[in-house]
């Protein structure tokens, strides 16, 4: 170690060995989130606090509406295109059941088709929940599907109530306390879904029709408490301390765990992502009371989209410091399958779009060529089995160039090629751009024919 | 091998890469600031000194070299 110089946090202190800062980012497992104080929101005039620490230990757990929320967006998914997105989620969530449970339409026979086959497979997790409006009418195809939890529309803003149902807020309690009643009658668990509450008059209606089901639930088993989903339907929530309800998320977390009682294992949040906050917001749920991320596959959803399940899976490792039985290499899977589909996933998308761990610019090439730490995000290649790459263009420089021949030609260590063997091969690149005018990438194959060119040795063994 | 003889090689090879004149080119010349040498021009030089002079250069002490004089010196010492 070099001379210490100082201590104080304002002088510069010499090392002979970088600071890696490796207890959160060691590289093998998605930056920790590591927390070393509580968070603080001031709520009627007193000062809160909530503790990050506390929050991670809770069983905090993913759910999915891929098949609910996620198919409002698009065309509907087949069956068998189901059946097999809801085996890749298994597999995703591992057998501690990250991902919790996922919900399914009734309406259709394709529907109650994809719910029964999905079942027939045999999985612990993700548990299958529908989904209905509020209408005592639909627990028959509840009752009839076998399913346990349903959860069901209890839009709680009055833009809903008034405008969209035309009713007031006494009839609006009342019928939803109706559909709840019969849930239970039904022997099934009800999850109401608070649409809009993020618009919502918190004290008018919302904390008195969640302290009615806190206090009809304690007349029935503890796996029959109401359940609620906050559903920030229009994205308005923001996750920043000091803000006015009903758009903060720490102050209405609060209220539902501390002023209704509701506990966290009955929490869940469901984000939309019209102001860009929605993986943020769904996080901040996490930490500050709600156990479940309500998500779907890639964000897919209504209008701009919900939480992205991989982003939570992430945040989850991250959180909880560990993979927890998750297995990664599915989501390169399942966005793999999704691409067979049709989908379109952005080539920019984290973690799963053609580019997220690909870079253009010769400097930044040069420093993946020197160590990949400098320029990608974790172990992408033993996670994802997706190594950093480089595409080529004139801003690639040798360096780039180098560190793509190397990757194709699986080379490491000592075997690697230096910049003085690919000359010839960055000079092609360099002139496609200079001499001849390109504006595209330089594409993989024309970069492979190069190679058989310049480097026939190397290539012949590859 | 004479300086004087690798001196010229050393200025043909780079007015080969550069396409200059070789008259242009001076012993204390910067390949990038006073040349102009665009990053892969300096590992093409670094390549065409390798090929004129048949030795395998180091790789980063090869491109450590920024002058004229520097490279001479430098291939000197390579070819003993």
């Amino acid at each position: 170690m070099g001379a210490q110089i100082g201590t104080n946090g304002r002088e510069l202190i010499e090392t002979n060995e970088p600071n890696l800062v490796e207890d959160q980012f060691d590289y093998s497992l998605p930056p920790k989130i590591k927390f070393d104080g509580p968070l603080y929101e001031e709520i009627d005039g007193e000062l809160v606090k909530f503790d990050p620490k506390e929050a991670v230990q809770r069983d905090l757990v993913i759910t999915d509406t891929t098949f609910r929320d996620g198919q409002q967006a698009r065309p509907p998914y087949t069956v068998e295109q189901q059946v097999k997105l809801y085996d890749m989620l298994a597999k995703l969530g591992g057998p501690n059941g990250v991902i919790r449970q996922t919900e399914f339409f009734l309406y259709t026979a394709n529907d109650r088709k994809a719910l029964d086959e999905c079942r027939d497979l045999g999985h612990q997790y993700p548990e299958i929940t529908s989904w209905i409006r509020a209408d005592k009418r639909d627990f028959r195809l509840v009752k009839e599907a076998g399913v346990k939890e349903t959860g069901m529309l209890t839009s709680s803003s009055d833009y809903h109530i008034f405008m969209k149902l035309k009713k007031d807020r006494r009839k609006a309690f009342d019928d939803y306390l109706e559909v709840v009643e019969a849930a239970w009658e039904a022997d099934i668990r009800p999850r109401c879904h608070l649409e809009d509450v993020t618009r919502a008059d918190i004290d008018g209606f919302v904390m008195p029709f969640v302290c009615e089901l806190v206090r009809r639930s304690e007349q029935v088993a503890p796996d029959m408490h109401v359940k609620i989903r906050l559903c920030d339907t229009m994205g308005f929530g923001i996750p920043t301390p000091g803000v006015e309800l009903p758009r903060s998320i720490p102050k209405l977390i609060y209220r539902m765990t501390h002023d209704a009682g509701m506990p966290p294992e009955c929490l869940e949040w469901h984000g939309h992502n019209d102001f860009h906050k929605v993986h943020a917001n769904g996080a901040t749920a996490w930490l500050y009371g709600c156990n479940a991320l309500n998500s779907t596959l890639f964000g897919f959803g209504e209008r701009t989209g919900n939480p992205p399940l991989e982003g939570a899976i992430i945040e989850y490792i991250g959180l909880k410091g560990d993979l927890c039985g998750i297995d990664t290499h599915m989501i390169q899977e399942i966005a793999d399958y999704m691409t067979s589909l049709g989908v379109d996933i952005p080539h920019n998308y984290p973690f799963v779009g053609r580019d997220f761990n690909t870079t253009r610019a010769g400097i930044h090439a040069g420093g993946l060529r020197a160590d990949e730490r400098i320029y990608n995000i974790f172990d992408t290649t033993e996670l994802f089995g997706r190594p950093p790459r480089v595409s080529i263009t004139d801003k690639s420089g040798v360096d780039g160039v180098t560190l793509w021949v190397n990757e194709f030609l699986g080379l490491k260590g000592e075997e690697k090629i230096g910049k003085i063997k690919v000359h010839k091969i960055a000079r092609w690149v360099m002139d496609q751009y200079e001499e001849h005018g390109r504006l595209s990438a330089v594409t993989d194959g024309e970069l492979e024919e190069q190679v058989k060119e310049h480097l026939p040795d190397q290539y012949a063994k590859r | 091998m004479e300086r004087n003889e690798i001196a010229e090689r050393v200025s043909k090879v780079i007015a080969q890469v550069l396409k200059m004149d070789e008259g242009q080119i001076a012993e204390e010349h910067s390949f990038a600031a006073d040349l102009g040498a665009e990053s892969v021009q300096s590992v093409e030089l670094m390549a065409g000194f390798e090929e004129e002079f048949e030795i395998e250069m180091d790789e980063d002490e090869a491109l450590e070299v920024q002058t004229v004089s520097g490279a001479i010196d430098f291939i000197a010492i390579q070819i003993g």
